[in-house]
């Protein structure tokens, strides 16, 4: 009696493990970003923006209909976490798709996870070289720096046509600003402009004067800063009280209110590219949605974070409609592998009018952008309190 | 049962690992070394695997050696983290308490710092797409397995050897180990090198096993997380660092349910433990049994 009814509960076990199940409802998205640890700072962003797109969606009808709803679970800031995380949301939560995770590390590390199980992931936050080829259930919706960085040296050459010598700084200790030094120097170098001077700092230095004694010395037209906040901010201010005159471009270290109490006063006209801006097409009405929803509640403006995880979540709801528009059954009735696959070929179709802007996502899963957007900061007269100002 | 390896498999087999690493503690402890070094040599194993994994230079090897590339990552790994631990041990062991720990984790960053500025480390990025030895990562039980149990007999053999006792001599006194004949400066660097050797042979199996390997593995962090699995486990018993890193590196992953409170909780569980079990899990659990036998009489037969 006893083992027969072991048995039983055995072979319905193991029937439940083999049976295909269908997609809950309401349809269930994972959000693998970090909630906890210092990477948080970045999470928290990204949770914001998840949560508005969520109700904006959701206020707008779901999917044909049908409510949404997001899984949050928190990746922390390390790599073990974020496959934790994936784990979680792909076998416990049975999401049709994950928005995550909040570094390219992190990415490199539980990415794979998710596209060994089939299940689509769109990356908020991941720039680094490398992340859309991890595999093909993988893309994202951040544009890597290698083409945003160069668009503040267009504007540059905007106002300044003259420019012909460049300086090139970079904190050498910092693989990010490497890298992105190099891209500023293939760009300088690509658009006909002489590199007068390139000089390396650490990202733990306060005395520049050496390196502005160079910049200086070259005469240069232009000087491209990639550092973090606070050597980058004190070269800016070095540069600009031994009398350097002409245009400054930072890199996305200096992309930060925090470079203000630095460089102060002197961190006026710098210039930076931005994958987003929350001001810069009045025309785009999801844009103005979210940054309307965005400063109602925190009373300053979206970050890009909260924009490029909007649009994560849009991108899912979107590509939803179009399965059920592809497969003409509702995805509730549909079997949850079947749904994983097919949201994954509907994501690189078409494409999306986004906070960002008008963006696709090629076979490859990397984001093409139509538009981006240089910042200039603006200081008050203070010295101490600033903005960054949208310029087009 | 699927199910369940499918959703805990990763954390499971992440229990393992982390106990080992408390482990790669616990020996430079037995000789009363604090030392914390290990996220340093667990780094750099990870690194020798993640290269051997990807570099174009060994390709060939790859494609001739197929999986057997794996034992030998472990073992370049081992030799590595022997050679540099034989390097840094002998003139750092001749620091005492405080003083060691500050020189390893001093390691621990330069360590940390060279990586993030080499090219054939992948700076801040790393080097991802490491080749996979299985494809569910509950499968690199088998990995981390068999070395946890290799190193619970090591440790057994090792605690009734004369090794074993020379280590615990210059634990409870080195000034009286040396003047019966025990060579502290060489068995505290034995001690180190075992420490730093295991280390590294669980960096090179983690590599597959987290898909990607940085700068951020081997941080001043995770010497703190390691020691901590040590204290909380006790540090006097083989089986303290087992129980320790496996209770440690569970409970953030068992308290997921609870959201942002669950680090709240976790820290609350880390004071509790080490106010009311001075000696760790195992030595509480030590003093029960002794309890149980002195006053109760169960359990005879051991003294």
């Amino acid at each position: 009696m006893r083992r027969s009814v072991l048995v039983t509960l055995l072979l319905t076990l193991c029937a439940g493990t083999a049976s295909a199940e269908n997609v809950a409802t309401p349809i269930p998205i994972g959000i693998g970003v970090a909630q906890t640890s210092n990477v948080a700072l970045l999470g928290e962003e990204e949770v914001v923006g998840a949560k508005i797109a969520e109700k904006y969606f959701n206020a707008h009808g779901g999917i044909n209909g049908t409510p949404f709803k997001l899984v949050f679970q928190d990746t922390g800031g390390d790599e073990a976490g974020a496959i934790n995380s994936f784990q979680n949301l792909i076998n416990r939560d049975k999401v049709v798709g994950i928005v995550g995770p909040t570094l390219s590390q992190q990415a490199f590390s539980a990415d794979p996870i998710a596209n060994r199980a089939k299940v689509p992931v769109i990356g908020p936050s991941n720039t680094a070289k490398g992340v859309p080829q991890i595999g093909e259930y993988v893309g994202r919706v951040s544009a890597p720096v290698a083409i945003v960085a160069p668009n503040a040296v267009k504007q540059a050459l905007k106002e300044h046509p003259g420019i012909k010598k460049v300086a090139v700084l970079y904190a050498q200790n910092d693989a990010f600003n490497t890298s992105e030094s190099g891209t500023f120097q293939e760009t300088v170098k690509k658009m006909g402009l002489q590199i007068a001077t390139l000089q390396k700092f650490q990202t733990t230095d306060t005395d520049f004067t050496s390196q502005v004694t160079a910049v200086l010395g070259a005469h240069v037209d232009l000087a491209i800063v990639s550092g973090l906040s606070a050597d980058g901010g004190n070269l800016v201010k070095q540069l600009r009280q031994l009398g350097y005159k002409g245009p400054i471009i930072g890199g996305n270290g200096l992309n930060t209110v925090n470079i203000f109490p630095v460089c102060g006063q002197y961190c006026d006209g710098i210039l930076i590219a931005q994958a987003y801006s929350p001001s810069a097409d009045p025309k785009n009405a999801i844009n103005a949605a979210m940054a309307d929803d965005y400063r109602a509640k925190y009373k300053k403006e979206p970050p890009q974070f909260t924009a490029q995880t909007f649009t994560a979540v849009q991108v899912f709801v979107e590509a939803l409609k179009k399965v059920e528009a592809v497969t003409k059954k509702k995805i509730t009735q549909q079997d949850l592998g079947k749904v994983r696959e097919e949201l994954n070929k509907q994501i690189r179709t078409g494409s999306y009018m986004t906070p960002l802007g008008k963006i696709s996502l090629d076979q490859e899963g990397e984001i093409h952008q139509e538009n981006f957007y240089v910042a200039k900061i603006k200081m008050d007269p203070n010295g101490k309190t600033g903005k960054y100002v949208y310029v087009k | 049962m699927d199910d369940f390896l499918q959703n805990n498999g990763f954390l499971i087999v992440t229990l393992v690992q982390q106990s080992l690493l408390a482990m790669s503690l616990y020996y430079p402890l037995m000789a009363g070394q604090l030392s914390l070094a290990s996220p340093g040599f667990y780094a750099l194993g990870g690194y020798v695997a993640a290269i051997i994994g990807t570099a174009e230079y060994f390709a060939p090897w790859r494609d001739s050696l197929g999986w057997v590339v794996f034992p030998l990552e472990w073992l370049a790994a081992g030799i590595i983290s022997a050679v540099l631990a034989l390097l840094v041990g002998i003139p750092a062991l001749r620091l005492r308490g405080i003083y060691l720990a500050l020189a390893t984790i001093a390691f621990v960053e330069i360590l940390r710092v060279i990586c993030l500025n080499l090219e054939i480390t992948g700076g801040a990025i790393g080097i991802f797409g490491v080749p996979q030895l299985f494809d569910s990562r509950w499968n690199y039980i088998w990995t981390f397995g068999p070395l946890l149990i290799l190193m619970l007999f090591f440790s057994y053999r090792l605690d009734r050897s004369r090794v074993g006792r020379a280590f615990k001599a210059i634990r409870e006194d080195e000034l009286a180990a040396d003047a019966m004949g025990i060579n502290p400066t060489r068995y505290k660097v034995l001690a180190f090198v075992i420490g730093a050797v295991l280390a590294g042979v669980v960096g090179a199996m983690s590599a597959p096993f987290l898909n990607t390997w940085n700068a951020r593995q081997g941080t001043f962090d995770a010497s703190i997380a390691y020691l901590a699995y040590v204290l909380i486990g006790g540090s006097r018993s083989m089986w303290g660092p087992l129980l320790g890193g496996t209770l440690l590196a569970a409970l953030p992953e068992i308290l997921r349910p609870l959201k942002d409170s669950r680090l709240i909780i976790n820290g609350l569980v880390l004071v509790f433990a080490s106010i009311y079990m001075p000696q760790g899990i195992a030595g509480a659990l030590g003093n029960i049994r002794s309890f149980t036998v002195r006053k109760l009489g169960f359990g005879g037969g051991e003294k």
